[in-house]
């Protein structure tokens, strides 16, 4: 795209500047006039931000508003209230703070240059070590990160095998421990659910990092909005100030927001396997070695530490497994991720789902992978897909479901105590699941002890991927990882998700797996037959034929050791009540 | 599948220890061979009353997002407000509002016979000067006890705000030399001193190097129906220490039929994940909760209380049963309007790690013995 050179930094930032000159200057290019949908959008997004500005203070500090008013207008009242100058209203202009002299890392990079290839890499570099890249580069590397963003559907599809992640909240060297025990990008195929930064000290170098991964490798890591992705939400939880203190100017964390407003808001995952292949990794020091089913099993789950000593194994089919999963059920509130996983038992191969890369219908159904939850306004994935996403994080309505929601042990649906989103029970995602023919819903967004927790007889999953977050809640992070069933072979390895948009954004081969691809020598038909009259002592006869969910490997890992963080000149203190 | 481009930073790490980058300007950390017992014990000294400035800045920030009402925080906080995370706010409102809770009971009990507080480690605490606005025609007699870096601080405080200093009855006992660092009245106490030297021990103790008699506390009433008030204090001595404090308080300056109540505030399961991280992240600021392994769960803070002659009354709950159960649903309803609170997983967390428990004794003989029974009767319990 030869649009960004002539950006100019504007010197007041304005609502208009949040938009950016691309958009306008590629509305009339012809090349893009070709792509009737991507304008579109971008009519939609400039007539949005034309008639309806940023959410402005309504009452200044007068009182709430009660619980019931309107969503906007309650966090439009909790954002009016001034309690410190870098926490107000930064949609509204404001003077200019005084530039900081260049810090060395500036000089560090040719100071005019354009992110892509080998400076991509140095970027790359600079950031894995935890040093921020220049101002300069941070707009372009976001620029082309819109770009890419652009092309990509609201329900991203992503094939298997991918490793799943959950919030990552600014923990820098957790996110290297992560990369660390489930291998390195490109690798290993990722699909990050969002809350990329907010709360831990390194949100800017974390998110970025993952955003350079992005352009550098767009077909091997997937990245998700969360709520935390929000300029809202950063204003409150520390992006924003990170980005003021570490640049200077609140530019960055504005380039930033853009992005953000890209981000897709799900992905689809097809072609996981229902059995992992196991690992022939050592058993862990506390497990019983009795309670690990043997290797030519059926292995539906598999939980490995960071060393990746098996912690159990659970067999489909097994009755022995719940010894040995116990270890992860400290919480008598977290239901076992060791029930039958009857998932979803519809009429195979209807849902919009398995179209959606043109492969065959697959034996396990999909996993929608989003960062909060459901919607009572979303009963298909196809209406995820009709959504208008690029904008700020609504205060109510589908989008804003998707990214704040909660499952609970409730019937139907609930108000979430978060103030945005829902509560919903298992019968709505067993509902969903079926009507969408997925076999398991993978969300982030709730901190959870173990790391991992599956609710609703596994048909939903939460994986938290911020050990010890905020440095004090003591807790195991995991990260999820889907094999392939083979079927996807010879396909293209992405799509942007779109029905019927002719498959989309190909961006070339890109590399193939490593060699550890699960349970690609298991066929899909494996057990049908004895799964089918498992689950039919469980729900009866009248299910029609049920889905396998897919075998899912977790990796439990600690928080990066404290004094390996390198601590920030302002040594980060946990609070507590003293 | 660990990558092998990845370093592990454990591996790292362990290559870096003794490297220079890690000790940062202070000429302590960690209690190294040279450190001497009497040294550290300094250093842990001016932590713990450096928390008190820790919980001023707390309050200040609740008082300015509108979770709490207290005109008198930001005369004691030294330093500029910062913003506390909106679980921390929470917690403090929490907290305060408890213990507001179970002092009003005692103080609207019998309204017309005159009662005293102690306040252990009160720091910049406020709650006198509240309780003057909200009880103007109660007699209340109250004492705070601190280090006398604290008090001198507090004295300061009071010294350059008229509207502390008007709370005090200056015509008759005006405020002492900027020097000074107590100050006496019938209605106002500070007394400066370390509270380990109310500990008499038979055993003699670091902490208590001999046993005498512990000090006198000027104006301490032995027979107004008294309430001591611990908040985050007793939690950093002892828990022999602790026990022989309060064993004094309640034989030697109060008589034995007195009616006298405790309340406690403070952190409790040291032994899971959360309990384990904030030992040593406190550890790391050295501060030291010798009391939370002592008494580990509500249970442990109940038979404590009996243990120290509680016997009428000795409960317990923690502070997430208390926004769950003591605070009314409209309150609930306007606190949670404050602020956008998305870390509701953490908050519950946090507040189940902190408890308030309360233990009381009859005076026995009637006219007025069963204050404390009466005040608490309605206070619901965690079972």
């Amino acid at each position: 795209m030869d649009g960004h050179g002539c950006i100019k930094q504007q010197p007041t930032p304005s609502i208009t500047h949040l938009l950016s000159l691309p958009s306008i200057h590629q509305l009339a290019s012809p090349h893009l006039s070709s792509h009737p949908q991507r304008v579109h959008s971008h009519i939609c997004l400039l007539y949005r931000f034309k008639s309806s500005p940023l959410p402005q203070p309504l009452d200044g500090r007068g009182t709430p508003p009660p619980l019931s008013a309107p969503r906007h207008i309650f966090f439009a009242y909790l954002l009016s209230k001034p309690t410190r100058a870098s926490i107000e209203c930064p949609f509204k202009p404001k003077p200019r703070l005084p530039r900081l002299p260049a810090p060395p890392w500036a000089y560090s990079i040719a100071a005019i240059m354009s992110i892509g290839g080998s400076d991509l890499d140095r970027a790359i570099t600079q950031l894995r070590a935890c040093r921020p890249i220049p101002e300069n580069q941070v707009r372009e590397l976001c620029y082309k990160a819109r770009e890419l963003l652009i092309e990509e559907g609201n329900v991203v599809g992503v094939d298997a095998p991918v490793t799943i992640c959950g919030d990552i909240h600014g923990q820098f060297h957790d996110l290297m421990e992560l990369f660390r025990v489930g291998g390195d990008v490109p690798d290993t195929n990722y699909l990050f659910m969002g809350d990329f930064v907010d709360r831990g000290f390194y949100s800017l170098e974390s998110f970025l990092l993952l955003l350079c991964l992005k352009v550098r490798y767009p077909d091997r890591i997937t990245l998700i909005r969360g709520n935390h992705e929000s300029r809202q939400i950063t204003t409150v939880y520390g992006f924003y100030d990170e980005c003021l203190r570490k640049y200077g100017s609140a530019n960055v964390w504005r380039y930033c927001c853009e992005v953000f407003d890209y981000l897709a808001l799900g992905a689809l995952v097809t072609g996981a396997a229902t059995s992992l292949t196991p690992t022939d990794g050592p058993i862990a020091e506390n497990t019983q070695s009795m309670d690990i089913p043997d290797a030519d099993c059926d292995i539906e789950i598999e939980t490995l530490n960071a060393n990746g000593e098996i912690m159990y194994r659970y067999a489909r089919n097994s009755d022995a497994h719940s010894n040995a999963a116990s270890a992860t059920n400290s919480n008598p509130a977290s239901s076992s991720p060791i029930g039958p996983t009857p998932s979803n038992t519809g009429p195979a191969g209807t849902g919009a789902t398995s179209s959606a890369n043109g492969s065959s219908k697959n034996e396990t159904g999909a996993v929608l992978c989003v960062h909060g939850g459901l919607s009572p306004l979303i009963d298909s994935i196809d209406k995820i897909r009709l959504l208008d996403r690029k904008q700020e994080v609504p205060h109510e309505g589908a989008m804003c479901d998707l990214l704040w929601s909660d499952p609970d042990e409730i019937d139907g649906w609930g108000l979430s105590p978060r103030g945005a989103g829902f509560l919903f029970g298992a019968d709505i995602v067993k509902h969903f699941n079926h009507r969408n023919d997925l076999s398991l819903i993978a969300r982030a967004h709730q901190l959870v002890m173990e790391g991992f927790k599956e609710m609703f007889e596994s048909t939903i999953v939460t994986v938290w991927s911020a050990p010890n977050y905020c440095y004090r809640c003591g807790n195991v992070a995991a990260i999820l990882e889907l094999g392939e069933d083979g079927s996807n072979a010879g396909y293209v390895r992405r799509s942007n998700g779109e029905r019927g948009g002719g498959g989309g954004g190909l961006y070339g081969p890109g590399p193939t797996g490593r060699g550890w691809v699960l349970g690609s020598n298991v066929g899909p038909n494996g057990n049908a037959i004895g799964e089918n009259r498992r689950l039919s002592s469980v729900l009866g006869d009248s299910i029609g034929r049920p889905r396998d969910g897919p075998g899912r490997r977790y990796r439990v890992f600690e928080a990066a050791p404290q004094d390996s963080r390198g601590m920030p000149a302002k040594k980060p203190v946990a609070e507590y009540f003293l | 599948m660990a990558a092998r481009e990845i370093p592990d930073i454990k591996t790292l790490l362990a290559s870096r220890r003794g490297g220079s980058t890690r000790a940062r300007g202070r000429g302590f950390g960690r209690g190294g061979p040279g450190a001497s017992r009497e040294g550290s014990e300094t250093i842990k000294d001016s932590a713990v009353r450096g928390t008190d400035q820790d919980a001023a800045g707390s309050r200040v920030s609740c008082v300015e997002l509108g979770y709490l009402d207290d005109v008198y925080a930001s005369l004691f906080a030294t330093q500029a407000s910062t913003r506390r995370l909106p679980l921390l706010n929470r917690g403090t409102y929490v907290r305060t509002s408890a213990i507001d809770q179970l002092v009003n009971c005692f103080l609207n009990t019998h309204p017309s016979s005159p009662k005293q507080i102690i306040s252990l480690g009160a720091g910049t605490d406020t709650r006198y000067f509240r309780l003057c606005d909200a009880y103007p025609s109660t007699s209340i007699r109250y004492h705070e006890v601190d280090f006398p870096t604290n008090t001198a601080a507090k004295l300061n405080s009071i010294r350059r705000h008229a509207q502390l200093s008007n709370k005090l009855p200056l015509s008759t006992h005006p405020l002492p030399s900027p020097q000074s660092e107590s100050y006496h009245s019938p209605t106002y106490n500070l007394h400066a001193l370390d509270l380990r030297s109310l500990a008499t021990t038979t055993t003699p103790s670091p902490e208590t190097p001999s046993s005498q008699q512990p000090p006198e506390l000027t104006n301490l009433d032995p027979s107004l129906p008294t309430l001591i008030l611990s908040e985050m204090c007793l939690i950093y001595l002892n828990p022999a220490t602790v026990s022989s404090i309060i064993k004094t308080f309640t034989t030697h300056y109060l008589s034995p039929s007195t009616p006298a109540s405790l309340i406690l505030y403070e952190p409790i399961l040291p032994q899971d994940a959360f309990g384990r991280t904030m030992i040593s992240n406190l550890a790391t600021r050295n501060i030291h909760l010798p009391t939370l392994t002592a008494y580990p769960e509500l249970g442990d803070q109940r038979a404590r209380l009996k243990q120290y002659g509680f016997v009428t009354g000795a409960k317990a709950v923690d502070t997430e049963f208390i926004w769950r159960e003591w605070v009314g649903a409209d309150e609930k309803e306007r606190v949670a309007g404050l602020e956008m609170l998305d870390e509701l997983e953490e908050l519950d967390l946090l507040l189940r790690h902190y408890c308030v428990a309360w233990g009381y004794r009859d005076g026995g003989n009637g006219d007025g013995g069963d204050v404390f029974p009466t005040a608490w009767a309605h206070v619901k319990e965690q079972i």
